[in-house]
This record gives C-alpha cells, sequence and structure tokens, in this order.
C-alpha cells in the first residue's frame, strides 16, 4: 500500500468517527450547522491557547537574550580588570545560552508558521460553514428526500474532513508547543541552578558575581583611596600637576 | 481527483497529475523503508509543491470531500514510520 493510501485511510477513520457523532443529518440539518458553529468556537479558543504559550516562549527568549548582553558587559569588565580568566568563563557560559536561545528561536519560528496556517484554515472552516448555512437552505426547499441525502451527505463529510483538519493541526501545534515549553522550563531550571550562568543578578551569589564585585569593590577603595591622599596631600599634590600655584600667587 | 494537504487546504488534480503524484508516493514508500531522512523531507517537499503548483486550489467555501490525503508538511519521516507499523508493513 503506498504512503498516501495509508494516511488517507488513517485520516478518513477520523473523520468517520466525527461523522458517527452527529446526529442523522437529514433530520437535523440545522442541530449540525449548531454544532459546527459551536465546534468553531472550540476551535478558536484553542488557537488563542496556542498563541498564548507561544508568547510565554517569545518572553522566555527575550529573558535570555537580555541575560547574554549582560554576560557580554561582565566578560568586559572582567577584561579590562585584567582578569582573562573570569572574561572566559563568562564567555563560555554565554556561548551556552546563545545556543539555548538559537534553539528556541528556531521553534518559535516554527509555531509561528504553524500558527499562521491554523489560523488560514480556521478561516477556512469559517467560510465553509457560512456555505453550509446557505446550502442547508437550499436543500431544504428544493430537493426531494432522496436527493438530499446524497447533497446533505457530501455537505457533512466535507465540512467534517475540514474540521478533522484543524483538529488534527491543533493537536500538532499544542504537542509542539509543549515540548518546547518542556525545553524552555529546563533552561529555567539551569538558569536558577546556576550552571548556565546567572552571572548577571547584582548580588546573585555566584563565583563569578562575587569575583566581579570584589575587582569593582577593590578598584573602588583604590579611587578613594587615591582621593582621599589627594586631599591630605594638596600641596604635594599639586606641585605635580601644570601650574596653577605661581599663576594664582601673581594675580 | 481532489486531494487535501493536511493544514493546507484542498487540491483538484486530473488524471495525469495524479499519476505523477502516484510516482512520488512509490519512491516515498521506500525512502520510509530505508529511513531516508533527508530524503524524505525532500520528497515531502517535492510532493506538496507539485500539488500546490499543479492543482487547481479549491475555494474556502467550496465543501468537497477528498480522495487522497496528503501529510502535513512538517510532517517527519518517524511519523509517517508509526503509521506503517501499524499496519506491520515495516518490521522492526
Amino acid at each position: 500500500m503506498g504512503l498516501l493510501s495509508r494516511i488517507s485511510l488513517i485520516f478518513k477513520a477520523k473523520v468517520n468517527k466525527v461523522l458517527d457523532k452527529a446526529e442523522n443529518p437529514n433530520e437535523t440539518l440545522d442541530y449540525s450547522y449548531e454544532r459546527q458553529l459551536e465546534q468553531l468556537q472550540n476551535f478558536k479558543r484553542a488557537i488563542v491557547e496556542i498563541t498564548t504559550s507561544k508568547k510565554r516562549l517569545e518572553l522566555q527568549s527575550a529573558q535570555l537574550k537580555a541575560d547574554i548582553d549582560r554576560m557580554e558587559t561582565q566578560a568586559r569588565q572582567a577584561l579590562a580588570a585584567g582578569r582573562e580568566d573570569l572574561a572566559r568563563v563568562v564567555l563560555t557560559r554565554k556561548a551556552t545560552a546563545q545556543q539555548q536561545l538559537d534553539d528556541l528561536n528556531t521553534q518559535i519560528n516554527t509555531l509561528n508558521d504553524q500558527q499562521q496556517k491554523l489560523a488560514d484554515a480556521e478561516a477556512r472552516l469559517s467560510a465553509k460553514i457560512e456555505a453550509f448555512r446557505t446550502q442547508k437552505e437550499v436543500i431544504k426547499a428544493q430537493y426531494s428526500a432522496a436527493q438530499a441525502q446524497v447533497r446533505i451527505s457530501e455537505a457533512v463529510t466535507g465540512i467534517s474532513e475540514e474540521m478533522t483538519d484543524i483538529g488534527t493541526a491543533i493537536e500538532r501545534a499544542r504537542n509542539k508547543t509543549a515540548a518546547m515549553q518542556a525545553r524552555a522550563g529546563a533552561i529555567d531550571e539551569l538558569v536558577n541552578t546556576g550552571v548556565l550562568a546567572d552571572v548577571t543578578q547584582v548580588g546573585g551569589g555566584n563565583d563569578v558575581d562575587r569575583e566581579l564585585a570584589r575587582i569593582s569593590a577593590s578598584a573602588s577603595v583604590d579611587e578613594e583611596l587615591a582621593r582621599m591622599k589627594a586631599e591630605l596631600g594638596a600641596p604635594q599634590q599639586h606641585q605635580t600637576l601644570p601650574p596653577p600655584g605661581p599663576s594664582s600667587s601673581q594675580s | 481527483m481532489i486531494v487535501r494537504i493536511q493544514g493546507e487546504g484542498q487540491w483538484e488534480l486530473d488524471q495525469t497529475q495524479v499519476a505523477q503524484l502516484d510516482k512520488i508516493d512509490n519512491e516515498m514508500v521506500e525512502v520510509v523503508d530505508a529511513n531516508n531522512t533527508a530524503r524524505f523531507a525532500a520528497l515531502l517537499a517535492e510532493m506538496l509543491d507539485f500539488v500546490r503548483k499543479n492543482g487547481r486550489k479549491l475555494a474556502p467555501d467550496e465543501i468537497a470531500a477528498s480522495e487522497l490525503i496528503l501529510p502535513p508538511a512538517d510532517a517527519t519521516l518517524e511519523e509517517v514510520r508509526e503509521l506503517f507499523q501499524d499496519e506491520g508493513l515495516i518490521s522492526v
């Protein structure tokens, strides 16, 4: 059996399940239409849900990006302080985080595509349901029972197929989102445990943080000492500077 | 013949085009059997492009049942393999 025949069989089995749930459509054209509208609302809700999940992933991606930017700054600070070893540690962590970010962004792009396709599918289903509404009135008015049965069956099968398709697409998107969130959750976990490098938060308390804080503290102590020395030994200090002393005494 | 690309919509193909599709389908079976991931992706893209380019796209408000269902563009070889394993066509 060919691939397509196999896929078609499985898909049509799903469509039939949807159809089996429907009442006898000949008796209940209006009821069938009502159900279609309900189902459309369900799909709309599901699509919103997926959009929300995607937004959460985007926030996570933005957060990771901000962390990476801060790591960059820290690496520069460390290098400026002559601590190449520390800069190397920060940059190594930054590389890991960057990899995670790239991965996350690729997945978000995939999800964007899927979201667009779901929106298109929803529009198709809406259009078909609207067409069904018109057709059912025509069928009621113009056809004999036997003819109507065939027409109704065609219309209902066509709509059910569309619904099965959008349902399957939503299911796939949901699975994909769940997998992504699990991975994004794992990234958070790494950040929280400091493995990935939350080197950036003030008082965050990991090794690089403490080292940079120590460097910066000792630099500011040096500066303050220099300032105090300058105040105490003002005359000496001034002698080493360009000649304000003599010129001021002359005037 | 009306075919559906899952997640994308429906197209109408004539007999020659269906024959063409059938050829790709046959190669697809071999590729899945050989577990050739790269070729699978290329062949799937080729198959879907063929339908999109040559078929007549049904209007959104045209209600019709499809004779043939094609996999979604992002289907993986693993997903498709699972379908066959159910049938026992591929022994693992």
